[in-house]
Protein backbone atom coordinates (compact mmCIF):
# COMPACT_ATOMS: atom_id res chain seq x y z
CA UNK A 1 0.00 0.00 0.00
CA UNK A 2 3.07 2.16 1.36
CA UNK A 3 5.16 1.46 -2.47
CA UNK A 4 1.44 2.37 -4.27
CA UNK A 5 0.74 5.69 -2.74
CA UNK A 6 4.50 6.90 -3.27
CA UNK A 7 4.35 5.62 -7.18
CA UNK A 8 0.88 7.34 -7.28
CA UNK A 9 2.06 10.68 -5.77
CA UNK A 10 5.55 11.00 -8.41
CA UNK A 11 2.97 10.11 -10.78
CA UNK A 12 1.14 12.90 -9.90
CA UNK A 13 4.03 15.12 -9.29
CA UNK A 14 5.35 14.14 -12.80
CA UNK A 15 1.34 14.44 -13.95
CA UNK A 16 1.58 18.39 -12.80
CA UNK A 17 4.58 19.40 -14.40
CA UNK A 18 4.22 17.65 -18.00
CA UNK A 19 0.98 19.46 -18.09
CA UNK A 20 2.31 23.00 -16.93
CA UNK A 21 5.30 22.35 -19.80
CA UNK A 22 2.25 21.69 -22.23
CA UNK A 23 0.82 25.05 -20.77
CA UNK A 24 3.69 26.80 -21.60
CA UNK A 25 4.74 25.52 -24.86
CA UNK A 26 1.23 26.82 -25.72
CA UNK A 27 1.72 29.68 -24.19
CA UNK A 28 4.72 30.31 -26.18
CA UNK A 29 3.33 30.20 -29.75
CA UNK A 30 0.06 32.29 -28.63
CA UNK A 31 0.89 35.28 -30.68
CA UNK A 32 -2.55 36.18 -30.96
CA UNK A 33 -6.56 34.98 -31.59
CA UNK A 34 -7.75 33.90 -34.71
CA UNK A 35 -10.08 37.11 -34.44
CA UNK A 36 -7.36 39.58 -34.46
CA UNK A 37 -5.96 37.76 -37.08
CA UNK A 38 -9.06 37.79 -39.11
CA UNK A 39 -9.54 41.66 -38.60
CA UNK A 40 -8.93 42.37 -42.01
CA UNK A 41 -11.20 40.16 -43.43
CA UNK A 42 -14.47 41.30 -44.98
CA UNK A 43 -17.52 40.69 -42.98
CA UNK A 44 -20.27 38.59 -44.06
CA UNK A 45 -23.16 40.68 -43.67
CA UNK A 46 -26.17 38.18 -42.81
CA UNK A 47 -26.44 34.82 -44.22
CA UNK A 48 -29.77 34.12 -45.01
CA UNK A 49 -30.75 30.78 -46.14
CA UNK A 50 -34.44 29.64 -47.22
CA UNK A 51 -35.87 26.67 -45.86
CA UNK A 52 -35.92 24.35 -49.75
CA UNK A 53 -37.65 20.90 -48.00
CA UNK A 54 -39.48 19.69 -44.95
CA UNK A 55 -39.28 15.66 -45.07
CA UNK A 56 -41.88 14.54 -43.37
CA UNK A 57 -41.91 10.49 -42.41
CA UNK A 58 -40.43 9.82 -38.75
CA UNK A 59 -42.62 9.23 -36.12
CA UNK A 60 -40.76 10.05 -33.38
CA UNK A 61 -38.06 12.06 -32.35
CA UNK A 62 -34.94 12.23 -34.66
CA UNK A 63 -31.62 11.41 -33.44
CA UNK A 64 -28.98 11.66 -36.30
CA UNK A 65 -28.37 11.92 -39.88
CA UNK A 66 -25.82 11.44 -42.56
CA UNK A 67 -25.03 12.75 -46.05
CA UNK A 68 -24.09 9.62 -48.61
CA UNK A 69 -21.19 10.78 -50.95
CA UNK A 70 -23.58 11.43 -53.69
CA UNK A 71 -24.71 14.56 -52.22
CA UNK A 72 -28.43 12.89 -52.91
CA UNK A 73 -29.25 10.86 -50.82
CA UNK A 74 -29.48 10.75 -46.99
CA UNK A 75 -30.52 8.45 -44.23
CA UNK A 76 -31.74 9.39 -40.83
CA UNK A 77 -32.57 7.50 -37.65
CA UNK A 78 -35.60 7.94 -35.23
CA UNK A 79 -36.63 6.95 -31.95
CA UNK A 80 -39.76 5.26 -33.72
CA UNK A 81 -37.10 2.46 -34.82
CA UNK A 82 -36.37 3.06 -38.62
CA UNK A 83 -33.95 4.20 -40.53
CA UNK A 84 -35.09 6.12 -43.96
CA UNK A 85 -33.11 6.84 -46.71
CA UNK A 86 -34.10 9.82 -48.82
CA UNK A 87 -33.69 11.60 -52.36
CA UNK A 88 -33.09 14.99 -50.82
CA UNK A 89 -33.96 16.41 -54.51
CA UNK A 90 -37.47 14.60 -54.71
CA UNK A 91 -38.47 14.58 -51.30
CA UNK A 92 -38.86 10.43 -51.86
CA UNK A 93 -38.21 7.85 -49.21
CA UNK A 94 -36.02 5.50 -50.94
CA UNK A 95 -35.45 2.42 -48.10
CA UNK A 96 -36.65 2.33 -44.77
CA UNK A 97 -34.86 -0.44 -42.60
CA UNK A 98 -36.92 -1.32 -38.93
CA UNK A 99 -34.58 -1.45 -36.42
CA UNK A 100 -34.64 -4.15 -33.49
CA UNK A 101 -33.88 -1.57 -30.83
CA UNK A 102 -35.49 1.62 -30.95
CA UNK A 103 -32.85 3.32 -29.49
CA UNK A 104 -31.10 5.17 -31.83
CA UNK A 105 -28.46 7.16 -32.02
CA UNK A 106 -26.05 7.85 -34.76
CA UNK A 107 -26.05 6.42 -38.63
CA UNK A 108 -23.98 6.66 -40.99
CA UNK A 109 -23.76 6.03 -45.03
CA UNK A 110 -20.78 4.04 -46.56
CA UNK A 111 -18.81 5.92 -48.93
CA UNK A 112 -19.97 3.28 -51.85
CA UNK A 113 -23.60 3.70 -50.25
CA UNK A 114 -24.12 0.11 -50.32
CA UNK A 115 -23.95 -0.12 -46.53
CA UNK A 116 -25.40 1.84 -43.54
CA UNK A 117 -25.03 1.60 -40.10
CA UNK A 118 -26.51 2.37 -36.63
CA UNK A 119 -26.61 1.86 -33.27
CA UNK A 120 -27.48 3.40 -29.86
CA UNK A 121 -28.68 2.18 -26.48
CA UNK A 122 -28.31 -1.60 -27.56
CA UNK A 123 -24.13 -1.00 -27.08
CA UNK A 124 -24.33 -2.88 -30.47
CA UNK A 125 -23.56 -1.28 -33.99
CA UNK A 126 -25.75 -2.99 -36.71
CA UNK A 127 -24.70 -3.18 -40.24
CA UNK A 128 -27.26 -3.05 -43.32
CA UNK A 129 -26.80 -4.17 -46.87
CA UNK A 130 -29.54 -1.53 -48.53
CA UNK A 131 -28.85 -2.69 -52.22
CA UNK A 132 -30.52 -6.24 -51.31
CA UNK A 133 -33.98 -6.67 -52.70
CA UNK A 134 -34.83 -5.60 -49.34
CA UNK A 135 -32.57 -4.36 -46.15
CA UNK A 136 -30.53 -7.51 -45.04
CA UNK A 137 -28.50 -7.20 -41.31
CA UNK A 138 -25.15 -7.76 -42.59
CA UNK A 139 -22.90 -7.47 -39.27
CA UNK A 140 -23.74 -6.97 -35.76
CA UNK A 141 -20.56 -5.58 -34.32
CA UNK A 142 -21.04 -6.19 -30.47
CA UNK A 143 -18.30 -5.60 -28.10
CA UNK A 144 -19.18 -2.19 -26.48
CA UNK A 145 -19.97 -2.11 -23.02
CA UNK A 146 -21.67 1.03 -22.90
CA UNK A 147 -24.34 2.91 -25.59
CA UNK A 148 -22.99 3.93 -29.38
CA UNK A 149 -23.46 7.26 -29.56
CA UNK A 150 -21.32 7.74 -33.39
CA UNK A 151 -20.48 5.62 -36.07
CA UNK A 152 -18.58 6.23 -39.68
CA UNK A 153 -17.34 3.94 -42.37
CA UNK A 154 -13.83 4.08 -43.97
CA UNK A 155 -14.82 1.92 -46.37
CA UNK A 156 -17.43 -1.02 -46.94
CA UNK A 157 -15.01 -3.14 -45.08
CA UNK A 158 -13.65 -0.82 -42.33
CA UNK A 159 -16.22 0.85 -39.70
CA UNK A 160 -15.55 3.54 -36.85
CA UNK A 161 -17.31 3.53 -33.84
CA UNK A 162 -17.63 5.59 -30.25
CA UNK A 163 -19.01 4.88 -27.17
CA UNK A 164 -20.43 5.50 -24.12
CA UNK A 165 -17.80 2.86 -22.25
CA UNK A 166 -15.13 5.76 -22.96
CA UNK A 167 -13.51 3.77 -25.80
CA UNK A 168 -13.53 4.36 -30.07
CA UNK A 169 -13.52 0.81 -31.88
CA UNK A 170 -12.18 0.30 -35.87
CA UNK A 171 -13.71 -2.32 -36.92
CA UNK A 172 -13.07 -5.03 -39.44
CA UNK A 173 -16.45 -5.93 -41.28
CA UNK A 174 -15.35 -8.66 -42.85
CA UNK A 175 -14.67 -10.61 -39.94
CA UNK A 176 -16.90 -8.61 -37.38
CA UNK A 177 -13.73 -8.26 -35.01
CA UNK A 178 -12.33 -5.17 -33.16
CA UNK A 179 -9.23 -4.52 -35.09
CA UNK A 180 -8.28 -1.22 -32.95
CA UNK A 181 -9.26 -0.24 -29.76
CA UNK A 182 -8.60 3.72 -28.95
CA UNK A 183 -8.45 4.01 -25.27
CA UNK A 184 -8.01 7.13 -23.67
CA UNK A 185 -10.75 9.21 -22.83
CA UNK A 186 -12.25 9.50 -19.27
CA UNK A 187 -16.12 10.41 -19.97
CA UNK A 188 -18.24 8.96 -22.73
CA UNK A 189 -17.37 9.58 -25.85
CA UNK A 190 -20.01 11.03 -27.73
CA UNK A 191 -18.73 11.93 -31.36
CA UNK A 192 -16.16 11.59 -33.87
CA UNK A 193 -14.98 12.54 -36.99
CA UNK A 194 -12.47 11.30 -39.78
CA UNK A 195 -9.51 12.85 -41.38
CA UNK A 196 -9.96 13.35 -44.89
CA UNK A 197 -7.22 10.98 -45.41
CA UNK A 198 -8.32 8.79 -43.53
CA UNK A 199 -5.38 8.17 -41.39
CA UNK A 200 -6.63 10.38 -38.15
CA UNK A 201 -9.67 10.88 -36.48
CA UNK A 202 -11.23 13.47 -33.87
CA UNK A 203 -13.28 12.51 -30.94
CA UNK A 204 -15.47 14.45 -28.44
CA UNK A 205 -16.35 13.18 -24.91
CA UNK A 206 -17.83 14.11 -21.56
CA UNK A 207 -15.03 14.79 -20.12
CA UNK A 208 -14.81 18.09 -22.21
CA UNK A 209 -11.89 17.35 -24.13
CA UNK A 210 -11.45 16.32 -27.59
CA UNK A 211 -8.34 13.73 -29.33
CA UNK A 212 -6.83 13.85 -32.21
CA UNK A 213 -5.91 9.57 -32.97
CA UNK A 214 -3.54 7.98 -35.39
CA UNK A 215 -6.40 5.29 -36.82
CA UNK A 216 -3.26 2.91 -38.30
CA UNK A 217 -1.05 3.54 -34.55
CA UNK A 218 -4.15 3.61 -32.08
CA UNK A 219 -2.76 6.34 -30.54
CA UNK A 220 -3.70 9.55 -29.10
CA UNK A 221 -1.62 12.35 -30.39
CA UNK A 222 -3.19 15.35 -29.84
CA UNK A 223 -5.36 16.67 -26.64
CA UNK A 224 -7.53 19.45 -26.56
CA UNK A 225 -9.00 21.50 -23.61
CA UNK A 226 -10.91 24.69 -22.62
CA UNK A 227 -14.84 23.28 -22.62
CA UNK A 228 -16.50 23.24 -19.41
CA UNK A 229 -19.06 20.52 -20.23
CA UNK A 230 -19.57 17.70 -22.29
CA UNK A 231 -18.22 17.99 -26.32
CA UNK A 232 -21.41 16.68 -28.44
CA UNK A 233 -20.29 17.55 -31.75
CA UNK A 234 -16.74 17.34 -33.48
CA UNK A 235 -15.77 18.19 -36.81
CA UNK A 236 -12.50 18.59 -39.11
CA UNK A 237 -12.25 21.77 -40.84
CA UNK A 238 -11.84 21.19 -44.35
CA UNK A 239 -8.36 22.26 -44.57
CA UNK A 240 -7.37 19.17 -42.24
CA UNK A 241 -5.06 21.63 -39.78
CA UNK A 242 -8.25 22.99 -37.39
CA UNK A 243 -11.24 21.39 -36.05
CA UNK A 244 -14.14 22.36 -34.36
CA UNK A 245 -16.10 20.83 -31.00
CA UNK A 246 -19.80 21.78 -30.16
CA UNK A 247 -20.54 21.40 -26.59
CA UNK A 248 -22.88 21.46 -23.41
CA UNK A 249 -21.24 24.46 -22.24
CA UNK A 250 -23.66 26.66 -24.84
CA UNK A 251 -20.21 27.31 -26.70
CA UNK A 252 -18.32 26.22 -30.12
CA UNK A 253 -14.36 26.60 -30.37
CA UNK A 254 -11.78 25.92 -32.97
CA UNK A 255 -8.92 24.46 -32.31
CA UNK A 256 -5.66 24.47 -34.45
CA UNK A 257 -3.49 21.31 -34.75
CA UNK A 258 -0.90 22.47 -35.60
CA UNK A 259 -0.86 25.19 -32.49
CA UNK A 260 -2.64 22.95 -30.51
CA UNK A 261 -4.28 24.86 -28.80
CA UNK A 262 -8.15 27.36 -29.14
CA UNK A 263 -7.48 29.78 -31.60
CA UNK A 264 -11.72 30.84 -31.36
CA UNK A 265 -14.47 30.69 -29.15
CA UNK A 266 -17.74 31.09 -30.79
CA UNK A 267 -20.10 32.26 -27.87
CA UNK A 268 -23.07 34.64 -27.26
CA UNK A 269 -24.54 36.02 -24.23
CA UNK A 270 -28.04 35.54 -25.26
CA UNK A 271 -27.13 31.53 -26.33
CA UNK A 272 -27.83 29.55 -23.13
CA UNK A 273 -28.58 25.86 -24.75
CA UNK A 274 -26.29 23.46 -25.46
CA UNK A 275 -24.53 22.81 -28.65
CA UNK A 276 -26.02 19.43 -30.13
CA UNK A 277 -24.24 18.95 -33.53
CA UNK A 278 -22.74 21.07 -36.01
CA UNK A 279 -21.05 21.08 -40.08
CA UNK A 280 -19.16 23.47 -41.95
CA UNK A 281 -19.74 24.99 -45.25
CA UNK A 282 -17.69 23.75 -47.80
CA UNK A 283 -14.76 26.62 -47.59
CA UNK A 284 -14.87 26.41 -43.85
CA UNK A 285 -16.16 29.80 -43.49
CA UNK A 286 -19.67 29.27 -42.23
CA UNK A 287 -20.30 26.65 -38.90
CA UNK A 288 -23.83 25.63 -39.09
CA UNK A 289 -24.71 24.68 -34.81
CA UNK A 290 -27.69 23.01 -34.22
CA UNK A 291 -28.51 23.97 -30.96
CA UNK A 292 -31.41 22.81 -27.70
CA UNK A 293 -33.37 25.90 -28.16
CA UNK A 294 -34.73 24.31 -31.42
CA UNK A 295 -32.16 26.42 -33.40
CA UNK A 296 -29.70 26.03 -35.66
CA UNK A 297 -27.19 29.12 -35.42
CA UNK A 298 -24.88 29.94 -38.22
CA UNK A 299 -21.06 31.40 -36.98
CA UNK A 300 -18.74 33.24 -39.28
CA UNK A 301 -15.63 30.66 -38.41
CA UNK A 302 -13.02 32.88 -38.88
CA UNK A 303 -14.16 36.02 -37.00
CA UNK A 304 -15.89 34.51 -34.47
CA UNK A 305 -19.49 36.15 -35.24
CA UNK A 306 -23.44 35.06 -35.30
CA UNK A 307 -23.84 35.82 -38.81
CA UNK A 308 -27.34 34.17 -39.17
CA UNK A 309 -30.12 31.64 -37.77
CA UNK A 310 -32.34 28.27 -39.15
CA UNK A 311 -35.37 28.64 -37.58
CA UNK A 312 -38.38 26.38 -38.36
CA UNK A 313 -37.80 23.53 -35.89
CA UNK A 314 -40.24 23.12 -33.07
CA UNK A 315 -37.86 20.71 -30.87
CA UNK A 316 -34.37 20.61 -30.76
CA UNK A 317 -32.09 20.21 -33.40
CA UNK A 318 -30.44 17.21 -32.82
CA UNK A 319 -28.36 16.47 -35.74
CA UNK A 320 -27.07 18.60 -38.67
CA UNK A 321 -24.99 18.10 -41.90
CA UNK A 322 -23.67 19.57 -45.32
CA UNK A 323 -23.55 17.20 -48.29
CA UNK A 324 -19.96 16.72 -50.25
CA UNK A 325 -20.52 19.37 -52.78
CA UNK A 326 -21.83 21.83 -50.39
CA UNK A 327 -25.05 22.58 -52.09
CA UNK A 328 -27.07 22.75 -48.92
CA UNK A 329 -27.61 22.09 -44.93
CA UNK A 330 -29.87 19.26 -43.64
CA UNK A 331 -31.23 20.00 -40.16
CA UNK A 332 -32.96 17.03 -38.52
CA UNK A 333 -35.02 17.52 -34.96
CA UNK A 334 -36.73 16.15 -31.88
CA UNK A 335 -40.01 17.37 -33.53
CA UNK A 336 -39.32 14.50 -36.51
CA UNK A 337 -38.82 16.64 -39.34
CA UNK A 338 -35.86 16.96 -41.28
CA UNK A 339 -35.08 20.33 -42.92
CA UNK A 340 -33.01 21.36 -46.33
CA UNK A 341 -31.62 24.86 -46.57
CA UNK A 342 -29.69 26.28 -49.05
CA UNK B 1 -24.83 14.71 -22.39
CA UNK B 2 -26.69 11.71 -23.34
CA UNK B 3 -29.99 13.09 -24.05
CA UNK B 4 -32.85 10.52 -23.99
CA UNK B 5 -36.51 10.61 -22.71
CA UNK B 6 -36.41 8.23 -20.28
CA UNK B 7 -34.07 7.39 -17.22
CA UNK B 8 -30.99 5.34 -17.39
CA UNK B 9 -29.07 3.27 -14.53
CA UNK B 10 -25.56 3.80 -13.55
CA UNK B 11 -23.34 1.58 -11.97
CA UNK B 12 -20.95 2.07 -8.95
CA UNK B 13 -16.93 0.28 -8.99
CA UNK B 14 -16.25 -1.81 -5.29
CA UNK B 15 -13.43 1.26 -3.37
CA UNK B 16 -10.25 -1.56 -4.18
CA UNK B 17 -10.90 -1.93 -7.93
CA UNK B 18 -10.88 2.41 -7.47
CA UNK B 19 -7.80 2.17 -6.43
CA UNK B 20 -6.11 -0.17 -8.20
CA UNK B 21 -8.15 1.52 -11.14
CA UNK B 22 -6.62 4.83 -10.13
CA UNK B 23 -2.98 3.38 -10.43
CA UNK B 24 -3.46 2.12 -13.68
CA UNK B 25 -4.90 5.50 -14.60
CA UNK B 26 -2.28 7.71 -13.39
CA UNK B 27 0.50 5.93 -15.07
CA UNK B 28 -1.77 5.89 -18.25
CA UNK B 29 -2.11 9.56 -17.80
CA UNK B 30 1.77 10.14 -17.26
CA UNK B 31 2.63 8.22 -20.48
CA UNK B 32 -0.04 10.09 -22.88
CA UNK B 33 1.37 13.44 -21.27
CA UNK B 34 4.43 12.42 -21.88
CA UNK B 35 3.99 11.72 -25.41
CA UNK B 36 1.86 15.21 -25.68
CA UNK B 37 4.75 17.33 -24.38
CA UNK B 38 7.00 16.22 -27.63
CA UNK B 39 4.92 17.92 -29.76
CA UNK B 40 5.71 20.42 -32.08
CA UNK B 41 3.85 23.92 -31.72
CA UNK B 42 3.89 26.64 -34.53
CA UNK B 43 2.65 30.17 -34.05
CA UNK B 44 -1.01 30.83 -34.17
CA UNK B 45 -0.81 33.70 -36.14
CA UNK B 46 0.81 31.51 -38.93
CA UNK B 47 -1.96 28.72 -37.81
CA UNK B 48 -4.54 31.18 -38.56
CA UNK B 49 -2.83 32.75 -41.44
CA UNK B 50 -3.48 29.62 -43.41
CA UNK B 51 -6.90 28.93 -42.23
CA UNK B 52 -7.85 32.53 -43.68
CA UNK B 53 -5.94 31.55 -46.89
CA UNK B 54 -7.76 28.75 -47.30
CA UNK B 55 -11.38 30.29 -46.65
CA UNK B 56 -10.51 32.78 -49.11
CA UNK B 57 -9.32 30.88 -51.94
CA UNK B 58 -12.37 28.23 -51.31
CA UNK B 59 -14.70 31.15 -51.03
CA UNK B 60 -15.85 31.19 -54.59
CA UNK B 61 -17.01 27.56 -54.81
CA UNK B 62 -18.92 27.53 -51.73
CA UNK B 63 -22.03 27.39 -52.71
CA UNK B 64 -23.83 28.41 -49.12
CA UNK B 65 -21.14 31.35 -49.79
CA UNK B 66 -21.94 32.51 -53.31
CA UNK B 67 -25.15 31.69 -53.11
CA UNK B 68 -27.16 29.01 -55.79
CA UNK B 69 -29.04 30.13 -59.36
CA UNK B 70 -32.61 29.13 -58.60
CA UNK B 71 -32.00 26.78 -62.11
CA UNK B 72 -29.32 25.04 -60.88
CA UNK B 73 -31.15 24.31 -57.33
CA UNK B 74 -30.94 20.58 -55.98
CA UNK B 75 -32.99 21.22 -53.48
CA UNK B 76 -35.99 23.83 -54.60
CA UNK B 77 -39.15 22.73 -54.62
CA UNK B 78 -40.27 22.70 -58.87
CA UNK B 79 -43.13 23.96 -59.14
CA UNK B 80 -45.42 23.10 -62.10
CA UNK B 81 -45.95 25.73 -65.23
CA UNK B 82 -48.58 26.68 -67.29
CA UNK B 83 -48.43 28.20 -70.20
CA UNK B 84 -51.16 30.90 -70.47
Amino acid sequence: MAAEKAEMDALKKECDGLRAQIEAARKAVNDTTMTAAANGVAPLGRVQLKLRKSLKGHLAKIYAMHWSEDSRQMVSASQDGKLLVWDTFTGNKLVAVPLKSAWVMSVAFSPSANLVASGGLDNICTVYNIKAASPKTLRELDAHTGYLSCCRFLSDSEILTASGDTTCVLWDLETGKQKMVYTNHIGDCMSLALSSDMNMFISGACDSLAKLWDLREGTCKQTFSGHTSDINAISFFPSGNAIITGSDDCSCKMYDLRSDQEVTDYTDATLNAGVTSLALSNSGRLIFAGYDDFNCHIWDSLKGEKVGVLSGHDNRVSCTGVPADGMGVCTGSWDSFLKLWN
Amino acid sequence: MLRLSFPVLHYRMSSKAQSSNNLNQARQTVQQLRLEARNERIKVSKASADLMNYCIECARTDPLLMGIPASENPFKEKKPCTIL
